[in-house]
């Protein structure tokens, strides 16, 4: 059985059916790892013994009746941020080589007992905000799609891993859009959930209140399945919700007729760095959607920039909380591309923090106000497509390629669809916004997306191996 | 090419803060990050003087009762 092209659900009823073994399963992605990867770096450690440990004990617990859920069984990667016990866990830095935790995050813990097979750990831009970067211990993540492009970041290494088809989800985290920016970018499904829904505890921070886990995966059904696993109250996390978590899979199929979409199309529109490719796939999402009975309009938010600067304001004040020490005592050991940008959070004050803290309130009042009136919103996950290697990096926030940071900023939940291949065969992607805690109407938008935009017929790219 | 008179003032306000941080910028990164410095500080503007003290930080909280045992 060819295994590569199965998705989370598929792969269940196999089991089950008892036409593949979770051994076999793990066995094939761990060969389609050795053949693919050392052209494209997703992996900074693969975790062979571990999964198939894991895989042996997933397949006796099926045989002897244990069903752990429809996460059993499924190879999976943590982006190396997310801490696992007894496995090095790097933030794809220098200066946490030799960092070796004694427990797993909980997000480790959760897709562990949902019976996953941990595949290994995989790249990330260092401390999940500087890269690509050449100066770092390990070599960026290419594009499956095209190798001399980036993946975006910074999940980078999940998103190579997915688009090789080497696993169907692995996992990200998102500060200002390293989930929903590589997704768009490799044409794959990624979610960030409301602010609160899944436990940050044991991942490593960037920023604390606008740090988000969540995966990246082949289809929108594959996130929804692994949000299920993942979902729920950690009241070891500060930040953690205790809410209802519904069945995620149980609306999917539901259509979006009669649901009203706000469209803020000032964000994307007006911007210089918008491509035709993205504007035409924005309306033409927009126009099916219409097509298929759901309202779409035009809706008036809050300037971008005005997102777009309290959170940066917010991410670097935060992240250099936590790397001042190191910064006084090795700002060499860190990658040329981060030291500069955690080095601005020496340069904001109290009042610029606390400025930023009000326009917070502003803003996630204002995008409150809007889904008090539409079920969603809709906008472009990027502006363009995967820019290649060596495209200078710029790092003014004019010129930001992405349109994801918003939702860090207020904390509502928030996907990239992929929708299409544009002109130079990159995908591009679309972004679906939902009411804090409503990620099931996200999914339900989000899977009509991926339905009438054509994108499940759309192949991924081709490998010998 | 010679710095103006902003650009100086600005190096030497990016100097002063990353002596106040306690950090040691190398010469060959300096350039870069003074970018950086200044399209922060175009975006810190849009933020400055925007609000009224009416206008609370998102991280004003509240407490529960406490239970005791």
């Amino acid at each position: 059985m060819d295994t590569q092209d199965l998705s989370i659900a598929e792969m269940g009823r196999a089991l089950r059916a008892g036409s593949v073994t979770a051994v076999a399963l793990a066995e094939d992605a761990l060969g389609r790892v050795a053949a693919r990867d050392p052209g494209l770096h997703a992996f900074l450690e693969v975790t062979r013994d571990r999964a198939l440990a894991d895989a042996r004990a997933a397949d006796a617990d099926l045989a002897a009746g244990r069903d752990h859920g429809p996460f059993h069984g499924i190879p999976y990667a943590l982006k190396d941020i997310y801490d696992t016990a007894g496995i090095r866990t790097t933030c794809h830095s220098r200066l946490r080589l030799d960092n070796v935790p004694t427990e797993d995050s909980v997000a480790a813990a959760r897709l562990r007992a949902a019976g996953g097979v941990l595949l290994g750990k995989v790249a990330t831009h260092e401390f999940a905000l500087g890269g690509p970067s050449f100066d770092l211990p390990f070599p960026p993540a290419r594009n499956p799609w095209n190798p001399e492009h980036v993946t975006g970041g910074s999940s980078s290494g999940s998103a190579t891993a997915i688009a090789a088809r080497m696993v169907r989800m692995a996992m990200g985290s998102d500060t200002g859009g390293s989930i929903r920016g590589p997704a768009a970018w490799c044409g794959l499904v990624g979610i960030k959930p409301t602010y609160g829904r899944v436990s940050r505890r044991g991942v490593f921070p960037l920023s604390w209140t606008l740090d988000h886990c969540g995966p990246l995966s082949r289809s929108v059904e594959d996130s929804a399945i692994t949000l299920q696993v993942l979902a729920g109250h950690d009241p070891q996390d500060g930040a953690s919700a205790d809410m209802p978590v519904p069945d995620y899979r149980a609306g999917l199929e539901a259509g979006v007729q009669g649901l009203r979409i706000g469209v803020p199309r000032a964000f994307f529109a007006t911007a210089s760095a918008a491509t035709p490719d993205v504007l035409a796939g924005v309306d033409r999402t927009i126009a099916q959607l219409r097509d298929a009975g759901a309202t779409v309009e035009d809706v008036t938010l809050p300037d971008y920039a005005l997102f777009a600067a309290a959170g940066r304001v917010i991410m670097m004040a935060e992240a250099f909380a936590i790397h001042q020490a190191d910064m006084q005592s090795r700002l060499l050991d860190y990658g040329e591309i981060t030291a500069s940008r955690f080095v601005l959070g020496a340069a904001i004050t109290a009042a610029d923090y606390i400025n930023a803290l009000r326009a917070r309130r502003e803003l996630t009042d204002a995008v409150n106000a809007a889904l008090g009136r539409y079920d969603a919103l809709l906008t472009a996950s990027g502006l363009g497509t995967a820019p290649r290697f060596d495209t200078p990096v710029d790092n003014r926030a004019a010129s930001s390629p992405m349109q994801t940071i918003p939702f860090n900023v207020t904390g509502h939940p928030a996907m990239s669809v992929p929708v299409a291949l544009a002109g130079d065969g990159l995908p591009i992607g679309v972004q679906v916004v939902g009411r804090p805690f409503d990620e099931a109407t996200v999914f339900r938008i989000g899977r009509a997306v991926e339905t009438l935009s054509g994108w499940e017929s759309v192949p991924l790219p081709a490998f010998s191996g | 090419m010679a710095e103006t008179a902003g650009e100086t003032a600005l190096a030497a306000e990016f100097d002063a803060l990353m002596a106040r941080a306690g950090l040691t910028i190398p010469a060959d990164r300096r350039a870069a990050m003074l970018d950086g410095f200044a399209d922060l500080k175009q975006q810190l503007a849009l933020l400055h003087g925007r609000y009224a003290h009416t206008a609370e930080p998102a991280n004003v909280f509240r407490l529960t009762p406490l239970e005791v045992r």
